[in-house]
């Protein structure tokens, strides 16, 4: 009986709030999107991105207070991908050297300090949108910079398009980062690894036309956009050089690659493609067998300095791609832009082992990319930013080798590294093996599967 | 099984009694739950309604387990898989096959039942240690066989629930199917799928503490407590067993599909074996045989994740496991019984101390026998 | 023939390692009767030890050592300040695997904020160095982790078997409350027992360590192999965890060599084995039978 009474008592409140909810929440946002809609002239109809089409609710300046920027970034702080917080350290470092030299000078004849917001996601895909969603709604940050990892930025690239928020310098290579005319708010901070594998086998075909390769490939996006883009290049240009042994490897596995390397030595193939990232990388390098001596390329997400003191030694002659300056390499130590590297870098606190490391300074260009897309913007606005990027006109900033030049257009281009160069390991360094190889407009074309 | 529907064993005495005390102090906390789910999402933000929708999967999957090992003292390791596969089955008949949402969610938990009682099956002959370790493999086999069967569950990359659709700029993109909140509700999206959250994990509540009053209920206890006097006793061991594993998985299930729902996409890193920890915690946190227990200890841990986290300063963040790995030990040793166990603990003495004079109150509910037996079996 | 046998070299090399953690495993259940989810994290903790000696300038054969007095030191510790509170394990298994948890959790990011995120690397304790037997080249570093296994699983079978502690840990293990009533000071042969289990966990590191660099990530998923290892052999089997750890290795590393949709999935042929062993042995292959008493 009593039972009974109580139920009655909670179906009244529930109905009693039911009717109250229909009146609505007094939501903030609704009041500012109003605002938005005036904004919309300060983007030209010509623009890659028209908020006023684009957006349902567009805020072109939250996280800009005063002359504070406020941008956010997810990482993996602790757990088995905690390395990468490396990378956020470089991004963080390139911000509050700029800070500490009076900010960064925009477009708009400001100039910002730029704060940057971490958030953890364990590398966890699954975790990332709240991560975001927190950065976003809570802590109202302008633009997410250099963001980690594939999935992971896939697990919001819906929530940002609609939120209208820039994601800029995403810190991987996918080449779905190249559908801007479908996802417009983000721009990938890496060349795309389908155009690293174009590169690298054009180089190797050069040297063996007949190469039979064989491939170690990271059991995900990463991993998987090599083996595509490696099986389209053969498909397009008719090459003479076949894939005759392929296995993937799972870093969740909990098992090193020396079974697949033993494995793929079998096959006696003339070039050991090793696409997988992290410490299993440069560890694989020791599992080839002395009676195989294949020439080695290792993805470019390996080739830094830290990775490859994980080699054992066995580096050397291993072949590999840059995009950046090296400043691990004596001939690139010279040059000012790494210069300057080192004297902010070491100004923030930072080590020479970090500043060689290769680590850091991935993050210390994801951040000079949206620096220079400030200064190069005509309004702190975030269409503006992301129309920027998408119609840069050989830009060479950050530790982009002298000789490189960022060309975008819109969806048409919207990668913003489209050229690499191959470089040997000898005792030690990278030594150039080639000269820049420009695709400019082209990455797009190379992604298979 | 026979008496699922029926109604509880607790004693209709009351009547002759204006005010029942005891029954009153058992009732608030309910109350207070069911106001609080019904105001907060008329009074939070968006990014919080969302954020406190999450935790509600977990409570329903952290109840299951309770029902497996706090009731029927079956120790599983591998929750976290069969949340897992009630959250890909849901999301893989929503996806490919359309279905509607809610019938989905359903099918996951079917699904998850058959599932829970072919493991349930080695259950009979495997105890203790051994049978965690059972668990154990199928939680870390769950998420190597999603990333194996890439073209159901998307591997690696994930599983999104979407259908293509023509954006403004007239391009076809996926977007995600959600659950939306009907005109006539006036709410908004987050809202409505809060209330929906809670109206079903209060029937999975409600059908939680009718079977464990139930006979098959006391059954789990008594098999718990001692297995072969239970089946001395007439139990059938072997059934209610299975059938728990089967309705536990069943519960892990629904707080999965729910789970899809809430994410509308789905990566097979949230259902390794920390996730089956994470429904352990919540479990042992709220309080181990008790109905309410594990809502409250998946409220502890979102709380823990969501609201503290966030607000530690940069420096000491990567210490968060720490933090909790510590106050998870602090927490077994000063509450034992979670926080339903202090909870009760106190309550028994303040209780006893005011009904003393009036005899020994017989009415005894059947949550503190609980207490006391699972006090008892772990003392 | 000969690829099989490099794959059968190379599982062996693992199962090796696997039988490390798993005999640390068996050691503390054996002691203690209580199933620790923390032994890899204390084993991953004690090989940071080990790298910090080695950058101190110590040889690796010495900073091994080191680590095993550290991870003795480091078991007894916490066993005094964490577990012996909670009184008897077999009185709450439930409790004290919720506590491993919490160490489990604990030990990682504590080592992390000890040591940071980069990887470490530590030289293999037997050189790089290899000799062939019918063409395959097979390394020192594989043989001595076997060697070593050998050595270990001797010294703890003489230790449970042949001294007055080993007698008293299998007392306590079976009857805590009796071997009190005869005299044994159970609390100190607890603590014992947590120190012989977590000293031996500085061994395995140094081995898993050379192929996958010393970081906090070193043992969370290979303890799920050494668990694999036990439920194979036997909870309580010495000789169970070695033959477990092997035939783990071995099928975890062969069979996805010659069936290719396993090449992803290395663990699933392991646990398929591990069900259908535990449906015909519930107490695995060399466990010991438990009799239910009323």
């Amino acid at each position: 009986m009593n039972r009974s009474r109580t139920w009655r008592a909670v179906a009244v409140i529930l109905a009693l709030s039911l009717a109250a909810a229909g009146c609505g929440r007094d939501d903030d946002d609704s009041g500012d999107s109003d605002d938005s809609s005036t904004d919309d002239t300060s983007a030209s109809s010509a623009s890659f991105i028209d908020p006023a089409e684009d957006c349902e609710d567009y805020q072109p300046t939250q996280g800009i207070s005063g002359d504070t920027i406020t941008v956010g970034t997810v990482r993996p702080a602790q757990g088995p991908y905690a390395i990468y917080d490396t990378v956020t350290k470089g991004v963080e470092k390139f911000f509050d050297a700029a800070n500490a030299k009076g900010g960064v000078k925009a477009g708009d004849g400001k100039s910002y300090q730029i704060k940057l917001l971490k958030e953890d996601d364990g590398y966890d895909p699954g975790r990332t949108p709240d991560a975001v969603k927190k950065l976003v709604e809570q802590d109202q940050v302008f633009a997410m910079v250099g963001q980690i990892g594939t999935e992971n930025n896939l697990s919001v690239r819906t929530y940002i398009n609609d939120k209208c928020v820039p994601s800029v310098a995403l810190a991987t290579g996918s080449p779905e980062w190249g559908k801007a005319a479908e996802y417009p708010w983000f721009i990938g901070g890496l060349p795309s690894y389908a155009a690293e594998a174009r590169v690298a086998l054009e180089f190797l075909e050069k040297d063996n036309p007949d190469a039979t390769i064989a491939l170690l490939y990271q059991n995900d996006d990463f991993g998987k956009s090599y083996q595509a883009a490696i099986e389209k290049y053969i498909e397009d240009t008719g090459s003479q050089m076949s894939v005759v042994a392929q296995q993937p490897y799972d870093p969740n596995s909990g098992q090193t690659t020396e079974g697949v390397t033993t494995q793929l030595a079998q096959s006696g193939a003339d070039v050991f493609f090793v696409g997988i990232g992290g410490t299993p990388c440069p560890r694989t390098l020791t599992f080839i067998p002395a009676d195989w001596q294949p020439t080695v390329y290792v993805s470019i997400t390996c080739s830094g300095k830290i990775a490859l003191s994980l080699a054992g030694g066995k580096d050397e002659g291993i072949y590999s791609t840059q995009a950046q300056l090296d400043a691990a390499s004596p001939a690139d130590q010279a040059n000012p832009k790494v210069q300057q590297f080192i004297q902010d870098g070491q100004a923030q606190g930072l080590t020479m082992t970090d500043i060689e490391g290769g680590i850091v300074s991935a993050g210390w260009g994801f951040a000079s990319i949206f620096a220079r897309a400030l200064e190069l913007s005509p309004t702190v606005e975030r269409a503006d930013i992301m129309n920027t990027l998408y119609s840069m006109q050989d830009e060479n900033f950050g530790l982009m080798r002298d000789e490189m030049s960022v060309n975008t257009n819109d969806a048409e281009d919207p990668w913003l590294f489209e050229q690499l160069r191959m470089v040997h390991r000898e005792g030690g360094q990278w030594v150039q093996a080639s000269e820049l190889v420009e695709f400019d407009g082209e990455s797009n074309e190379f992604v298979g599967g | 099984m026979t008496d699922i529907a029926t109604p509880t064993v607790e004693p209709m005495t009351s009547g002759s009694r204006g005010f029942d005390s005891q029954r009153a102090l058992r009732v608030a906390p309910v109350v207070v739950i069911l106001v609080l789910c019904i105001v907060l999402p008329l009074m939070l933000s968006e990014f919080w309604v969302d954020r406190i929708t999450g935790w509600i999967p977990l409570a329903i999957a952290a109840l299951g387990l309770n029902l497996l090992t706090g009731y029927n003292g079956q120790i599983s390791v591998g929750h976290g898989a069969l949340y897992g596969l009630g959250a890909y089955t849901s999301a893989i008949l929503v996806g490919d096959q359309g279905w509607p949402l809610f019938l989905a969610v359903l099918g996951g938990a079917l699904v998850s039942f058959a599932a829970g009682v072919i493991i349930g099956l080695p259950a009979l002959r495997i105890r203790g240690l051994y049978l965690a370790l059972v668990t154990l493999s199928v939680a870390v086999l769950f998420p190597e066989l999603v990333r194996q069967a890439e073209g159901l569950t998307g591997g690696t990359g994930g599983y999104y629930i979407t259908e293509p659709q023509v954006n403004s700029r007239g391009v076809v993109v996926d977007r995600p199917i959600r659950l939306e909140a009907p005109e006539w509700t006036g709410l908004a999206n987050d809202q409505w799928r809060f209330y929906v959250f809670v109206v079903i994990a209060f029937a999975c509540f409600v059908l939680a503490r009718n079977l464990v009053h139930s006979r098959t209920g006391r059954a789990m206890i008594a098999i718990r407590d001692n297995e072969v006097a239970a089946e001395v006793n007439g139990v059938n061991v072997a059934r209610i067993k299975v059938l728990t594993f089967g309705v536990g998985s069943a519960l892990a299930g629904v707080g999965g599909g729910l789970y899809a729902l809430w994410r509308t996409q789905l990566f097979p890193q949230s259902f390794t074996l920390l996730a089956s920890f994470y429904f352990l915690v919540a479990m042992v946190v709220g309080g181990p045989a008790s109905i309410i227990g594990p809502a409250i200890g998946a409220v502890f841990y979102g709380f823990f994740a969501d609201v503290i986290t966030p607000e530690l300063p940069e420096r000491v963040k990567p210490a968060t496991p720490l933090i909790l790995g510590v106050l998870l030990i602090v927490l077994m040793r000063v509450a034992p019984g979670g926080v339903v166990g202090l909870a009760r603990t106190t309550m028994a003495r303040f209780a006893v101390a005011r009904a003393a004079p009036r005899g020994a109150d017989s009415e005894s509910a059947a949550g503190e026998d609980e207490t006391a037996s699972i006090s008892r079996s772990e003392e | 023939m000969a690829d099989f046998f490099r794959y059968l070299v190379i599982g062996l090399g693992n199962g090796a390692i696997y039988a490390m953690i798993g005999l640390g495993l068996v050691v503390i259940y054996r002691a203690t009767g209580l199933l620790n989810f923390s032994q890899g994290e204390i084993a991953m903790f004690t090989t940071f030890i080990v790298w910090s000696f080695t950058q101190a300038g110590i040889p690796l054969w010495a900073s091994m050592l080191l680590g095993v007095v550290a991870g003795f030191l480091i078991g007894v510790v916490l066993q005094r300040v964490i577990i012996q509170p909670f009184g008897d394990p077999h009185q709450k298994p439930l409790t004290l695997v919720i506590v491993t948890i919490g160490m489990f959790l604990g030990i990682n990011a504590f080592a992390q904020l000890i040591w940071g995120t980069d990887t470490k690397a530590l030289d293999p304790l037997f050189g790089n160095g290899q000799f062939e037997i019918f063409g395959v080249g097979i390394a020192w570093q594989k043989v001595g982790a076997l060697a070593v296994l050998a050595v270990e699983v001797v010294v703890f079978w003489l230790i449970f078997q042949r001294t007055k502690i080993g007698l008293a840990m299998r007392s306590v293990a079976s009857n805590s409350e009796s071997s009190a009533l005869v005299g044994i000071p159970v609390s100190r042969v607890l603590m014992i027992g947590w120190g012989l289990a977590a000293s031996i966990g500085a061994v395995a590191g140094t081995f898993t360590a050379v192929d996958r660099g010393v970081d906090s990530n070193l043992m969370i998923l290979t303890l799920i192999y050494a668990l694999a290892a036990i439920t194979l052999g036997g909870f309580d089997s010495l000789v169970g965890a070695v033959v477990g750890g092997l035939i783990v290795g071995i099928v975890t590393e062969v069979v996805p060599r010659y069936v290719d949709f396993l090449a992803k999935v290395p663990l699933a042929p392991a646990f398929a084995l591990i069900l259908i062993v535990l449906l015909v042995r519930p107490e695995g292959l060399f466990g010991t039978k438990r009799v239910a008493r009323v």
